[in-house]
């Protein structure tokens, strides 16, 4: 591990000892290994070859896991690319809180910029008020259901909280899984709390304590939000062992017809591929909460990741022009029709590069949402996260109470910032 | 006199030059390794940035951690099932294959021993399968037998998670032990079984007066193997359940894990490894004390 490390500095060392001459920038990004990535990035730099032949790039590509070691050291030892790709949330936080970041707020404000995306993405990589880089793609959270299942059983797709109860209740009649989950690493239930919490008290409740607000807390609405998520798990409308089973195993079951709806990320529009024949997916949004503060369009989505300018570029312009390039609309909609996810920049997910499925979700969902709030087990500090799993794991099983769940959340919220 | 000590001397160099590797690669991967979680035991680390002194501040957030003391207390209900389920019932296969089927003993042998051949996360990953509550062939049997009602979702409900790993790590090692005996009981010389025999001795009373003692050694040696292997048990709990629901399943090395690689508390994650080892080596010694058999130096 040691060693490892030791290398990977002395790469990045061996990296900075060319300082960027003018006309050129070092660009590094995390768009290897998968072919659908290696085919964005290529199109994207050779696009860009053509458009600016006067701008050098000096590229170096890494895989995802590795990337994150690679540039954190590249951070710490103060050699950072001029130009690079990072997570949004507490990793880019890091580096803004040492003041590695240039923020692109005067650079956004020209010629419509800012206003070509989400505001809510933006939200996601700004801090205190400034951007600091450039969101990319974006993951959301909808409910998921087999059309062709509710077709045979004339169900209808619930609008509010009571009808999704009530449906279920019938579902379950039917013999069939309201809806499918499996449990066993965690993150597939912090879908349910998560939305509940936003219904019922609103979003930004877990950026706030990660920004450091003092005034930030969970509220009652946190209790009740693990009570609610609770009393499903109590009324058996999630599958028999669901806190043991695998997210692909809860997959089988939706595919196979034996669960009828699924909360999960667009990319069960992949994992919906190899579905039997005759299966057609179909989603909903999470439905209104009666009596809840929170904004009901409210979307649980999150920016998976974005590109930022180091404080210490030399050449600013030329890397505003990288950064502007690279979200432009048409390398973005490549970015859609290769990859298969939403991306940020209005209007770059099309209907023909996006598909049928998440052309609705972004169209439908995304343009009208109030706000996107980000996942909160990746935008919490690691040991929070920890115990975010384990207390929701415990209150589904009925082991944790729910408001020693949410006490515990909430403490370790505090207690690491 | 003097010459022979220094024939002894030239012998000694040379057997030194030969550990010498050996020593130096003990030292590299296992004394540095030890002394350096000992070390960072002591520190709060993420990881990435400058480590800060904590003294003994995380084995005093140990001693009161009682996720730690429960996933103890389960590494040592682990060892319990592994001296009952492993070591004893090993023996008595053992016994069995040796005296009273000992014309089938070679298959039934390749049999117990296909398991340990198999790597753990494909043993894991098999019984995932059969003990999913809905494909899965543990239902189904129970079904099939007319047991609807204790069907459930074995690894994913917290009274029985523990369990089901338990069985499987049963099923994993028990031919280890059958093997290690084998060999151990057939080394019994055959006059004194033909002794008993004839003084009117049935299985039963051979097996504890004369099999048992008679390979108390192998008994105390396979004893050690299998609480020093429950006590640091890691692969099958990781890949059956990763602990839950809720620590439910929790053994040391996955909180460790947990805590190492989830919540990047390096230095509290040394600090349970390095409680871990001295628990574990204290278990070892206490065990093989009192497993002496009265006589032995």
């Amino acid at each position: 591990m040691k060693l490892k490390r030791l290398l990977i500095a002395g790469a990045a060392l061996a990296f900075a000892a060319f300082p960027a001459m003018a006309g050129e920038l070092s660009f590094w990004h995390a768009y290897a290994g998968q072919q659908d990535k290696v085919d964005f990035i290529n199109f994207a730099l050779d696009e860009f070859a053509k458009k600016h032949p006067d701008i050098k790039l000096d590229v170096v590509a890494a895989e995802q896991s590795s990337y994150k070691t690679k540039l954190n050291t590249a951070m710490a030892s103060g050699n950072p690319p001029d130009v690079f790709y990072t997570l949004p949330g507490g990793f880019l936080n890091a580096f803004v809180k040492g003041g590695q970041m240039y923020a692109l707020d005067q650079d956004l404000a020209k010629d419509g910029w800012r206003e070509s995306f989400l505001e809510s993405a933006i939200a996601q990589t700004s801090k205190d008020g400034h951007t600091y880089a450039v969101p990319v793609d974006v993951d959301s959270v909808v409910f998921w259901y087999n059309k062709a299942l509710f077709k045979e059983k004339g169900w209808e797709t619930p609008k509010t909280y009571d009808e999704l109860m009530a449906l279920a209740e019938k579902i379950k009649a039917d013999g069939i899984v309201p809806f499918s989950l499996g449990n066993k690493d965690s993150w597939p239930a912090t879908f349910w709390f998560q939305y509940m919490e936003m219904r019922l008290k609103g979003s930004g409740v877990v950026a706030s304590f990660v920004n450091g607000d003092a005034a930030a807390t969970l509220g009652p609405e946190g209790e009740q939000a693990f009570t609610k998520v609770a009393e499903l798990a109590k009324k058996e409308y999630f599958p028999t062992g669901f806190n043991g089973m695998s997210d692909q195993e809860a997959n089988m079951l939706f595919l196979n017809g034996q669960a009828a709806m699924l909360l999960n990320g667009t990319w069960q529009i992949g994992a919906s591929s190899d579905a039997p024949e005759g299966f057609e997916l179909g989603f909903f949004a999470f439905p209104k909460v009666d009596g809840g503060k929170g904004d009901q369009s409210d979307v649980l989505a999150g920016v998976a990741a974005s590109f930022g300018i180091s404080e210490k570029a030399e050449n600013k312009a030329d890397a505003v022009t990288l950064l502007k390039f690279l979200s432009s609309p048409e390398v973005m909609t490549k970015y859609v029709e290769l990859r298969k996810t939403m991306v940020t920049v209005k209007g770059a997910t099309t209907e023909a590069a996006a598909g049928p499925v998440l052309y609705g979700i972004s169209n439908d969902l995304m343009n009208s949402a109030g706000h996107l709030d980000s996942f909160y087990d990746t935008a919490m500090p690691p040991a929070a996260t920890n115990i975010y799993y384990t207390s929701l794991q415990g209150a589904l099983d009925g082991s944790v109470a729910p408001a020693d769940a949410a006490k515990k959340l909430e403490d370790a919220l505090k207690a690491n910032k | 006199m003097s010459a022979d000590i220094g024939f002894a001397k030239r012998h000694n160099r040379a057997a030194l030059a030969f550990l010498a590797p050996a020593l130096i690669f003990v030292f590299a991967f296992v004394a540095y390794p030890v002394v350096y979680a000992g070390w960072l035991s002591m520190f709060q680390w993420d990881g990435a940035s400058q480590p800060l002194f904590v003294g003994a501040g995380n084995f005093l957030r140990l001693a009161a951690d009682p996720i730690f003391w429960a996933s103890l207390g389960r590494n040592l209900l682990v060892a319990l099932s592994a001296i009952v389920f492993q070591v004893f019932l090993a023996l008595a296969i053992a016994y069995c294959l040796v005296r009273i089927v000992p014309a089938f003993s070679r298959i039934f042998l390749f049999f117990y021993l296909v398991p340990v051949m198999v790597s753990e996360i494909c043993i894991g990953l098999l019984w995932r399968f059969m003990y999913n509550p809905y494909f899965g062939l543990v239902n189904a049997g129970l079904k099939a037998v007319g047991l609807d009602s204790l069907k459930r979702g074995w690894l994913g409900e917290s009274d029985t998670a523990f369990l089901a790993v338990v069985v499987v790590m049963s099923f994993t090692y028990l031919g280890l032990y059958v093997l290690l005996f084998t060999a151990a009981v057939r080394s019994v010389s055959e006059s004194v079984y033909e002794a008993a025999e004839i003084d009117g001795a049935g299985h039963w009373r051979k097996f504890f007066s004369i099999t048992i003692p008679m390979v108390w050694d192998a008994v105390r040696a396979n004893s050690l193997l299998a609480i020093i292997g429950s006590l640091k048990t890691f692969s099958l709990v990781f890949v059956l359940t990763n602990g839950g629901p809720s620590h439910a399943s929790e053994v040391v090395s996955t909180y460790l894990y947990k805590i190492g690689f989830g919540s990047f508390e390096m230095g509290y994650a040394a600090t349970i490894g390095f409680a871990q080892m001295v628990l574990t080596a204290l278990a070892a010694w206490v065990v093989f004390r009192y497993l002496k058999r009265k006589g032995d130096a």
